[in-house]
């Protein structure tokens, strides 16, 4: 029997169980050990599991990223946690020059798997330095999987996923899905990377949405049934890799591609999705595709530039009206 | 070796990488040679050949390596400032101080499982000017991290003087606040070398905590390839010329002779073996394939989850419900 629990909860119980089931899984991050324990996520596991295999540390990012990957050579298997994504822009050498190339550099002899947390703020104020999605940054990069869990039930999943893998992989969590509950397996649990789920089934249009733009592409679709209008909604799970077939095979069905992406739009990731669909000459594509992004724009802090600033469902369910008029 | 492959290295210019030439830098890594064990990690900079040994990985993949072939210690991916021998524990890396912060990993790594082994981190006083060392020695002071910092320092960044970029020419007296025990010499006796790093080795493997020895040293050759770059105008010829004078090597061989350990006869031998090793090497490396599939993928990620196949179970999404609210964020 499933419980319903929120993605905080299964993100602490996927964290809680990998640390139970390997004595190589250890947790690195600054106050993972405290009460707060990155808002619930690792709350109590320092107790449970000692705070040596929790361990809080020193505000050295770039360090702590490279000090995975040396503690993974010794057989360990670290997960990274930043508070803020924007903090661990301090560890892009480790990132880029270190582990992303780890294997390739090797031949193939060497994998180091290292999981980072990177939380990414949206509300009450974050700013242009609390609430940075570079999830589009680190899918370029060869070599390192990038996973955006949208769900309770994705983030156990990914997380238990990545930490057992073998690749490093980079976890983007959005802060606004912390409280969104789901029903979640109790025992421990994979999802795989590059599986999109198609969380609703329609035949008008695709909506392909990324993390945490999940929700609110999943009630724009509900809105526009409402119209008449079936949207069928992807949520790829992970941009690296990218279920690419899955979401060709949706659009040569539906003829129409709206990509939801929480972050800038220039170079991003729904620029990409359209582009493999683009360059398809089977894609079927009968009308423009369509992004909603956030505006290519730092994030503001006043509450009411952030209204105009993060799109929501109206925004998604307008983009789908738009593709089909132009049709 | 070094000069054999220069002989080689443009003439010929079937060696397409950078090449960071360690001669004159040789007692460290030779040093080094004698002192860890299978059990250690051995992390370098750019500048790697010298290391490589250190570390017992096999001589012909490096010369395969450096020709770009399949033989090589990394298939050819890598190239001399790249290479690592995964088997012999030994990484080399052209970021600086980035691969002594993932030593200083290493050294975590090796403490938290109580394993067997030390971890040590070879890099240029370049390294230092970079923030990510001092996180690292800072943790290894905190952590008292079973790890041994080796400065070789050549005081030149490419071309620019130490004392350009630092206050001082002395980065042991500096880690000592950390909490990391060092010791600084003249890094072209090789015989003190010997002893410094032993005495070292020997206080990280007893569990004594972190230590750094910096060994003041230089390089004959430009900063990468075997070039003459004097035309920067970077370092004045009666320096070079001073530390020609001192030459690891040479002055290792005055000092046997003088104690009638070791005589001609003995070191023709010796060379006449190196270079017959150095000539098998190229020949392996030249009749090597070079490699031939792209294979992209595989070449960056793995292709197998054993671990997460034995540990985890197959489940399914069962719906999730979209009318839910966002987290609204308490203050901060």
């Amino acid at each position: 029997m499933n419980r319903s629990i929120s993605y905080a909860e299964a993100i602490r119980e996927a964290t809680d169980q990998a640390l139970g089931l390997s004595d190589q899984v250890i947790v690195l991050g600054q106050l993972v050990d405290t009460p707060s324990g990155i808002f619930g996520t690792t709350t109590g596991l320092a107790e449970k599991h000692g705070a040596d295999r929790v361990q809080d540390y020193p505000v050295s990012e770039n360090l702590m990223t490279a000090a995975a990957l040396g503690a993974a050579l010794t057989g360990l298997r670290p997960v990274v946690c930043h508070q803020r994504l924007d903090f661990m822009i301090y560890s892009m050498d480790a990132i880029t020059n270190w582990l992303a190339l780890w294997r390739f550099k090797s031949n193939g002899k060497s994998g180091v798997p290292v999981t980072i947390r990177a939380i990414v703020g949206k509300g009450w104020g974050q700013g242009p330095q609390h609430s940075k999605s570079l999830h589009a940054w680190f899918a370029h990069l060869p070599g390192l999987r990038v996973a955006m869990p949208a769900t309770a039930f994705d983030a156990k999943g990914l997380l238990l996923e990545s930490i057992f893998g073998e690749d490093p992989t980079i976890i983007i969590e959005g802060r606004g899905l912390f409280s969104m509950k789901e029903e979640v397996p109790e025992k421990p649990y994979r999802v795989r990377f590059g599986k999109a789920l198609i969380r609703r089934v329609g035949r008008d249009a695709t909506l392909v949405a990324l993390g945490s733009m999940v929700p609110p592409a999943m009630r724009a679709a509900e809105i526009l049934a409402q119209e008449g209008i079936s949207v069928e909604v992807i949520d790829p799970r992970t941009i690296s890799p990218l279920d690419r077939p899955a979401i060709l095979e949706s659009v040569s069905k539906t003829g129409h591609l709206v990509v939801a992406e929480p972050g800038w739009q220039s170079f991003g990731a729904a620029a990409e999705i359209i582009a493999a669909v683009a360059e398809n000459p089977a894609s079927g594509l009968k009308s423009p595709p369509v992004r909603v992004n956030f505006p290519d724009s730092h994030t503001p802090m006043s509450m009411a530039l952030e209204k105009l600033y993060y799109p929501g469902e109206q925004e998604i369910a307008e983009a789908v009206r738009g593709t089909l008029k132009k049709s | 070796m070094e000069e054999a492959l220069i002989a080689q290295y443009h003439p010929a210019d079937e060696m397409r990488c950078p090449i960071h030439f360690c001669i004159g830098q040789e007692a460290v890594p030779a040093a080094l040679s004698l002192l860890l064990k299978p059990e250690d990690y051995l992390f370098s900079h750019h500048r790697t050949h010298g290391y490589y040994f250190a570390k017992g990985a096999p001589l012909r993949e490096l010369f395969a390596e450096i020709y770009g072939r399949a033989t090589g210690a990394n298939g050819g991916l890598a190239g001399s400032q790249d290479i690592s021998h995964t088997e012999s524990r030994f990484f080399g890396g052209a970021i600086l101080a980035g691969a002594v912060c993932i030593a200083a990993g290493a050294a975590f790594g090796l403490q938290h499982q109580k394993a067997k082994g030390i971890s040590v981190a070879g890099f240029g006083e370049g390294a230092t000017d970079e923030g990510a060392f001092w996180e690292a020695v800072n943790h290894a002071g905190a952590k008292s991290l079973p790890i041994l910092f080796v400065v070789e320092n050549n005081r030149y960044a490419t071309f620019s003087d130490q004392l350009k970029r630092q206050q001082t020419d002395n980065i042991a007296e500096r880690v000592a606040p950390f909490g990391v025990k060092s010791q600084s010499l003249f890094g072209n006796d090789a015989p003190l070398v010997w002893k410094t790093l032993s005495q070292a080795v020997n206080s990280v493997r007893n569990g004594s905590g972190p230590m750094l020895v910096e060994a003041y040293t230089y390089r004959w050759n430009s900063h990468v390839g075997p070039e003459d770059d004097g035309f920067n105008k970077y370092r004045p010829q009666r320096e070079i010329d001073f530390w020609k004078r001192n030459c690891p090597i040479s002055l290792l061989r005055q000092k046997l002779e003088k104690l009638d350990w070791i005589d001609n006869g003995e070191v023709s031998q010796m060379e006449s073996e190196i270079a017959g090793e150095i000539a098998e090497c190229f020949a392996f490396a030249k009749a090597s394939p070079f490699p031939s599939e792209a294979n992209w993928h595989s070449r960056n990620f793995s292709n197998a989850t054993p671990v997460a196949d034995a540990l985890l179970a197959e489940e399914e999404s069962t719906d999730f419900n979209p009318s839910q609210g966002e987290a609204k964020l308490a203050p901060y």
